[in-house]
């Protein structure tokens, strides 16, 4: 065995001079490399991590000198750790989160604008291929882009065949037909509600209401990004909150513990086969299929519905989910070359197979997939519920604010406030138009 | 000299932990009293802009939320404490005795305090469910019921709900401390009490109570600082609702720092917070050293 002691100067001169020559050429080969890391918020269960590092692995093979490093965050703990990552300046190369983070980061000079990557969109035509204009003008601010969509995170409303055509009903197409509908198929004495939807504190209950305001022709912003909820909009946004909360104050027709539910009760009560019409998101279709495939049979998917508005309004609540790259990161032109790689017509097949309805494609071309042909409330969500999905700054587009709105629940609250008898809508509407006032003038 | 350089060896045995301390505890304090005075709006690009104490002023002054949050922080603290030194003292007192399986349900009891908080919020709120929940099941089941109760969306009855389950997760450590505490109770003061012909009431209050009382007003000391800055089981159970029904302190600090990104106004409210935990620290502190100075001058 060799010990140091056996080492003379002259060896121990040529070891460190070829540690040295080592050491260079480490450093040469990691300038030629480069390491992204690339944090999700929603692709972090196991089968949608699987197909991700399956798409990764096809990422890497065709780009030998970019490495990807996946991080999960969990959706919980989004803000926290993006705000101490920008406090210790640790933030990710890339990542993909919520609606409002690229404006949000982008106000507090985080981001690096994604200009080029819409305009070689534009070039090649994957723009005039998204479904809606508003999946990616709403990351325009202060004249940029500041994210690219990549998905799109649906709210359906769910509805048993099975039911409607024993009532001899069919599939309601706006809101009186809803309603009629939904009174009439409450059943409490074989255990079924007309209608579940999440009230609770929490907000997924903002996203069905917002639905509803836009049918009824109102809205959180006007076209030029000014604040009109509780002016302008108040009596639309009123009659939209009436119309939603009537179902549990008035009518009776939901579970009678809905200001607590979150996603989850809804999904599982219309799983259980307890509701006749359900709110729930994109995921539900693969919960149908996987826990009640004989429900699934029974269920359709509602065409978005007309409201006071007229067919201008039939309009629904989704989100287009953004990716977005840290203005610091040392490796920005890498992270853009992931970013346009990996936001293409069938690059993410892969994540849509694992957990059927959980995630959208953003492109028209990428419906015509024997995935979507064969499944059929896949094609009814895409026929009746993808096309008229727009998003919160609807009729406007970018603001940084509406992160907090949305964030603070302030138009989940209204919900919550009438469904347990707090607040009249008119009351709980201005209420709620207070606190984003503040918002837009802090 | 040699207790000089003995002070100067403790001096130095004690660095590291006052290094990790200032490290720890009073560099973020620095750096939250700091923060708070300035605007710290992260959806801003000029977020250490001076604003002197208009985040306090805003708090106190400006809008209500502070103080109604304060005092359902007050409620959930007082009964949570409350209740689980009245849980934690019964099973004490119960398993201090004699009893078959004392071992066994010593470590039963002591189960909810290993469960971490997210998973205790999400079996309780699969307890509590309207429609779905094994409590109305019961309670159906055994004809207490006849329609489910609204243990987390009927505003008047979630402050309760969710003061049950801090009670649940709070009382294992108050129950070990306790037990800890009644076994250096002297058997032959009690036993010469029951010659006495004292009451279990009256064994209790002035036999075994004494020995018991410091313990008890550190224990409530600590649990009510735990629970007045406890945040996951509530946020996870009902959000801050019904209708702000739950909104306690923490999980407005979380709203307003992670969803509202005003870091300045959160660390405003955190501070007012510290204030109100010294202050109760402070009062429980004197109470304890009166009591000491009262027993001192007994035992005298």
């Amino acid at each position: 065995m060799v010990g140091f002691k056996d080492f003379d100067r002259r060896q121990a001169v040529v070891a460190g001079l070829g540690g040295l020559f080592m050491l260079t050429a480490d450093n040469a080969s990691a300038q030629a490399q480069a390491n992204l890391t690339f944090w999700t918020v929603r692709l972090n269960t196991p089968e949608l991590s699987a197909a991700l590092k399956a798409i990764l692995n096809d990422f890497e093979a065709q780009n030998p000198g970019i490495k990807i490093k996946h991080e999960p965050v969990s959706g919980n703990l989004v803000y926290p750790k993006f705000l101490t990552a920008i406090r210790g300046q640790t933030m990710p190369d890339i990542a993909e989160a919520y609606s409002y983070h690229p404006l949000q980061f982008a106000a507090a000079d985080q981001m690096e604008p994604m200009d080029d990557i819409i305009e070689l969109w534009k070039g090649n035509g994957l723009l005039a291929d998204i479904f809606s204009e508003y999946a990616y003008k709403k990351f325009l601010w202060r004249d940029h882009y500041w994210g690219v969509p990549y998905n799109l995170d649906i709210r359906p409303i769910y509805y048993r065949k099975d039911l409607l055509e024993a009532k001899g009903l069919k599939p309601p197409r706006n809101w009186d037909e809803f309603q009629a509908a939904a009174i009439a198929l409450n059943d409490p004495a074989n255990g079924v509600f007309g209608v579940v939807f999440p009230a609770g504190n929490f907000h997924i209950a903002q996203h069905f209401y917002m639905s509803f305001m836009f049918q009824a022709g109102g809205s959180i912003l006007d076209k030029d990004g000014n604040l009109v909820f509780g002016t302008t909009a108040k009596d639309a946004n009123v009659k939209a909150l009436t119309y939603l909360t009537d179902f549990a104050t008035k009518h009776k027709v939901t579970p009678p513990g809905i200001a607590s539910y979150n996603t989850d009760e809804p999904h599982t009560l219309y799983v259980q086969g307890r509701a006749a019409f359900g709110f729930g998101t994109g995921g539900l279709i693969s919960r149908l299929m996987k826990e009640n495939p004989a429900l699934a049979e029974k269920t359709g998917i509602l065409e978005v519905l007309e409201g006071p508005a007229g067919p201008s309004g039939k309009l629904t609540a989704a989100f287009y989910n953004p990716m977005f790259v840290w203005k610091h990161s040392p490796a920005k032109d890498a992270a853009k070359t992931f970013v346009k790689w990996f936001v293409q017509p069938g690059r993410l097949e892969r994540l849509y197979q694992a957990v059927p309805g959980q995630h959208w494609p953003i492109f028209k071309r990428d419906i015509n997939t024997d995935r979507v042909k064969s499944n059929r409330l896949l094609k009814e969500a895409l026929d009746n519920v993808v096309p008229y999905s727009t998003d919160f700054a609807y009729p406007g587009f970018g603001r940084p604010e509406m992160g907090v709105i949305d964030g603070e629940k302030m138009f989940a609250a209204p919900v919550n406030e009438v469904v347990v008898g707090a607040k009249t809508p008119e009351k709980a509407v201005l209420d709620a138009h207070e606190a984003m006032k503040k918002v837009f003038s802090s | 000299m040699f207790l000089q350089r003995r002070a100067r060896f403790a001096y130095f045995l004690v660095l590291p932990s006052l290094a990790v301390i200032t490290l720890l505890d009073i560099l973020p304090i620095i750096e939250s009293v700091v923060v708070s005075l300035q605007n710290q709006n992260m959806g801003r690009s000029n977020p250490e802009a001076f604003v002197g104490f208009a985040h306090y002023s805003r708090a106190l002054f400006e809008e209500p939320t502070f103080w109604t949050s304060l005092w359902k922080t007050v409620i959930w603290t007082a009964f949570s404490v409350a209740g689980a030194y009245l849980v934690a003292l019964g099973l004490a007192l119960l398993l201090n005795m004699d009893i078959w399986g004392r071992t066994l349900f010593r470590a039963l009891f002591l189960v909810p305090w290993v469960i971490p908080d997210v998973a205790t919020a999400l079996l309780w709120k699969w307890l509590y469910g309207d429609e779905f929940g094994v409590i109305n099941f019961l309670l159906t089941k055994v004809g207490i019921i006849n329609k489910p109760v609204l243990w987390l969306s009927d505003p008047l009855m979630a402050m309760p709900a969710v003061v049950l389950v801090q009670i649940w997760k709070l009382y294992p450590v108050m129950f070990v401390v306790l037990l800890a505490a009644l076994q250096n109770v002297p058997k032959e003061l009690t036993e010469s009490a029951v010659i006495d012909g004292a009451g279990v009431m009256q064994r209790f209050r002035f036999v075994t109570f004494p020995f018991i009382k410091a313990t008890s007003i550190i224990l409530t000391l600590l649990a009510s600082i735990w629970t007045f800055q406890a945040f996951d089981i509530v946020y996870l159970l009902t959000g801050g609702g019904p209708a702000g029904a739950t909104k306690i302190l923490p999980t407005l600090v979380y709203d307003k720092a992670f969803w509202g990104l005003e870091m300045g106004y959160a660390s405003a409210i955190s501070l007012l917070m510290l204030l109100c935990l010294l202050v109760i620290s402070v009062a429980y502190l004197t109470i304890y050293r009166t009591q000491g100075l009262q027993a001192d001058e007994a035992r005298a």
